[in-house]
């Protein structure tokens, strides 16, 4: 068949353009139906537009081929798995179901955009380096410093987890794939998608009311704010579209023998992430549809004349915003239980209250939103609950740092790269907790809302804490992935260069925030202006150090020293199979025998596989 | 290893190694999951609700408008009939009655239908806009979200009847019809709740 009818990228390029365009006529038709006057409305041509581009997309990489007949009552098909694993590179590029290709796409994706919104960042933080304005507008700043904050947190920083848990997590579990693999890689495809939405915004004029999109910034903001908006509700689609997936595979889909207790901490960390994301992440949503409305209909929800609150969609917004602060680190905390329990040696100190600590912080994260909001004109009797359920929410936070550092105690520490990345991680975060107890505080709010403490604060968790747990998680795995080990000369050279140079890009912005300079600003007062050329070549620096990274990852898949199937003498059921595994993962399910970490422990096992060995029976299956 | 003798046919094969909470199959279990969402949708628009009565202690329905609950009343009827019609839809499968399965579903359909047309009618006859002012706005959103559903709803089981039509379903496969059942259930009981919270809390009250 033609390149351009089989489902592939081929066939997105002419069915994308040509479904926006139906459904954008359709609109058209609808207005003159209906007598509105003018016909063309360019806010909303947008935004059918891009939802009629989005559904073409869909429809032309092949998202629906199995779906559209079934709707229309064709006979069933059995699965015959040709959409399953990948044999080129090609494979990368297509509609894949298998779990582990959708998370090497995840990853791909997601750090691709890192490095875009990470050279965003570079960029305002060289006109920063110097008090005037330099060499972009203010305008073309605010753009910068938005694109930087959303597609760090929804195009980087929540699917790269789901990138890491989709490769690992079914392999952790015993199971053959993700419960539902064609959603799976539908909810990928949504990904590069919101990506390409967000950055699309530069052609006509980008958001510039930060990710927080607060009305009247974002209802009043150029048309790239309508952009902003689609994108958070196809990168949310996605992501809720995931966590489904997670939930359902992790209730029913571990093997005979793994109880609850028996899963490993990366496990219980995305099932708590999971279920906060299907129950906070449609509040963004919604906020955003508000938005949407207010500009593409003309509601007056954040209209004061006439009845609409701006402090509602503070309200709807941080309902989500807040609780996605921990869907961003959770799987991190999970990330770094593996890696510290297998690089120590020793049994997880307190595995269930590092298990049940994730619930808490999941069921707390719903009643802490308002902290942000503590300098907004919110209600003052809201104050001081939020404050107190913010401050409580150290206590579980707290419980897993001391786990970890208990289970560091006495071990036989192996300082690999990742363990590094651990260690540093826990470093930086407890800075970044401490500061978050801080900001807590009513009073002291007062004095740093809006401010580069704030900033610092936020840096410290996401980027010391959030991203230190991605690359722990990435040079754990990676032998895994290609069977091959990352560098590790350069990744420890690339460990040092980012963990000094992080807390010299974020720690002198508490000062700078306890000085007074305010946030989200494109010039500031030559008083701040030492600290700031200061950050910004220590930014310049942590940025030269990601391309080591990006070399090594590079490199490392095809000249790295062979790994074996398990280097670090792990317990954990993906070590148990071939580097990289065998498609469909186990041909015998696993019988689980005991917990997951029992390192040091004589006679210890987490899995045994019924006979014959799994190995040969890959051999005869695949023959 | 839990057995699952409705497994969905369709979708791929369904490895399923621990029993299964309520025991919902994977795929009903995924829709519940989702359905949880699908309520915090509607739950962030009746958190600006909420926020504007309570809060700012906003008026609803405003001086000079009018919500009217009682013709709403009848509509509410038929889609709460809608949801006892679906629910014999399945009755009739497990009993192997096709053609009165058929009928019924084709009733369920039906009713679906005049519900979102009555609901049409009311919004060419209430009396404000969407951009008349925070009430429009709000109610206009709620109720559309919803009949957004409910149209979904509507193709779905359009869907299941063509499937009906051909006799894809028995006994022992239909997680297709026991997915949209659900789903429709839960459209329905969003409509009560909804019905409650806009048409029939005055002013007064809070």
């Amino acid at each position: 068949m033609n390149v351009f009818l089989r489902p592939n990228l081929a066939r997105c390029l002419w069915v994308a353009p040509l479904t926006a365009l139906i459904v954008m006529c359709l609109t058209l038709a609808l207005r003159h139906l209906f007598g509105m006057t003018p016909i063309f409305d360019s806010e909303q041509m947008i935004t059918v537009g891009y939802l009629g581009g989005v559904i073409g997309f869909l429809i032309g990489i092949g998202a629906f081929d199995t779906w559209f007949p079934w709707m229309l009552g064709a006979a069933e098909r059995p699965d015959d798995h040709s959409a399953h694993g990948a044999r080129s590179w090609r494979d990368y590029f297509r509609f894949n179901t298998d779990h582990m290709v959708i998370g090497v796409q995840y990853i791909a994706t997601t750090l691709i955009l890192f490095l875009v919104a990470g050279m965003f960042a570079e960029i305002f933080r060289a006109e920063l380096a110097h008090p005037g304005q330099d060499f972009i507008t203010t305008s073309a700043y605010n753009g910068l410093m938005s694109q930087h904050g959303i597609i760090m947190l929804l195009g980087f920083l929540i699917p790269i987890f789901a990138g890491i848990g989709n490769f690992v997590i079914p392999l952790m579990l015993g199971a053959p794939d993700m419960a539902f693999p064609r959603l799976n890689a539908l909810s990928f495809w949504l990904l590069p998608l919101a990506g390409l939405i967000f950055l699309s915004a530069f052609l006509v004029g980008s958001f510039e009311s930060g990710w927080t999109a607060y009305p009247p910034f974002s209802t009043r903001g150029p048309m790239g704010e309508t952009i902003f908006e689609l994108g958070v509700q196809i990168g949310g689609a996605s992501s809720i579209a995931t966590a489904v997936n997670f939930l359902v595979t992790i209730i029913t889909m571990r093997a005979p023998g793994m109880t609850l207790f028996r899963m490993p901490l990366l496990v219980w960390a995305n099932l708590a992430t999971s279920a906060l994301v299907v129950a906070a992440t449609p509040f963004i949503a919604g906020s955003q549809f508000m938005n949407m409305f207010d500009r593409v209909i003309g509601t007056p929800f954040f209209e004061p004349d006439l009845g609409g609150n701006t402090l509602a969609y503070q309200h709807v917004f941080w309902f989500y915003s807040h609780p996605a602060v921990y869907i961003m680190v959770l799987p991190g905390f999970g990330i770094i239980s593996e890696v510290i329990s297998v690089m120590a040696r020793k049994p997880i100190f307190g595995y269930r209250a590092i298990a049940f600590s994730s619930a808490g912080i999941a069921i707390l994260g719903f009643s802490v939103w308002a902290h942000h909001m503590f300098a907004s004109g919110m209600e003052p009797w809201l104050r001081v609950p939020m404050m107190i359920t913010t401050m409580l929410i150290a206590i579980p936070t707290g419980i897993k740092i001391f786990s970890w550092l208990g289970t560091l105690w006495q071990g036989v520490l192996q300082m690999t790269t990742a363990m590094l990345f651990a260690t540093g991680f826990i470093f930086t975060f407890v800075i970044g907790g401490v500061t978050g107890i801080w900001l807590a505080s009513v009073p002291f709010t007062y004095h740093v809302h809006d401010t580069y403490f704030v900033v610092a604060h936020f840096h410290y968790v996401l980027f010391g804490g959030s991203v230190m747990t991605v690359f722990a998680g990435l040079y754990f795995w990676y032998p895994k992935v290609f069977g091959r080990h990352m560098s590790e000369s350069l990744g420890r050279l690339h460990f040092w260069s980012t963990f000094i140079f992080t807390n010299l890009t974020f720690f002198p912005m508490h000062w700078l925030g306890l000085e007074g300079m305010p946030r989200r600003v494109a010039d500031y007062d030559p008083s701040y202006a030492n600290w700031n050329l200061f950050i910004s070549i220590s930014a310049f620096c942590l940025g030269a150090g990601m391309l080591l990274f990006v070399y090594n990852l590079l490199h490392s898949a095809r000249h790295g020293k062979p790994s074996g199937s398990n280097p670090f003498g792990a317990m954990t059921l993906e070590w148990l199979v071939s580097s990289p595994p065998p498609i469909f993962n186990f041909d015998v399910p696993p019988r689980i025998v005991g917990g997951p970490y029992g390192y040091g422990i004589e006679g210890a096992r987490h899995a045994m596989f019924p006979e014959p060995a799994p190995a040969e029976t890959r051999e005869q299956a695949h023959a | 290893m839990s057995a699952h003798a409705e497994h969905d046919h369709h979708g791929p094969a369904e490895y399923t190694y621990q029993p299964h909470p309520f025991g919902l199959g994977a795929v009903p279990l995924g829709l519940v999951i989702f359905l949880a969402s699908e309520i915090a949708l509607f739950g962030s628009f009746f958190l600006y609700y909420a926020h504007s009565r309570t809060i700012l202690e906003y008026e609803w329905p405003q001086p000079g408008f009018h919500i009217p609950a009682d013709a709403t009343s009848i509509n509410t009827a038929i889609l709460v009939a809608s949801s006892f019609t679906c629910e014999m839809v399945l009755l009739a499968i497990a009993k192997a009655r096709r053609s009165a399965a058929i009928a019924w579903m084709v009733l369920t359909i039906l009713l679906g239908s005049v519900f979102l047309g009555l609901q049409a009618i009311e919004y060419q006859t209430i009396g404000f806009l969407p951009t008349t002012n925070a009430m429009g706005a709000t109610f206009f959103s709620l109720t559309g979200l919803h009949g957004a559903h409910v149209f979904l709803g509507l193709l779905l089981l359009t869907f299941c009847l063509i499937r009906l039509v051909r006799g894809h379903f028995s006994k022992e496969r239909m997680t297709g019809l026991v997915v949209i059942g659900i789903y429709w259930h839960f459209v329905d009981v969003v409509w009560v709740i909804l019905f409650t919270v806009v048409y029939l809390l005055p002013t007064h009250v809070i």
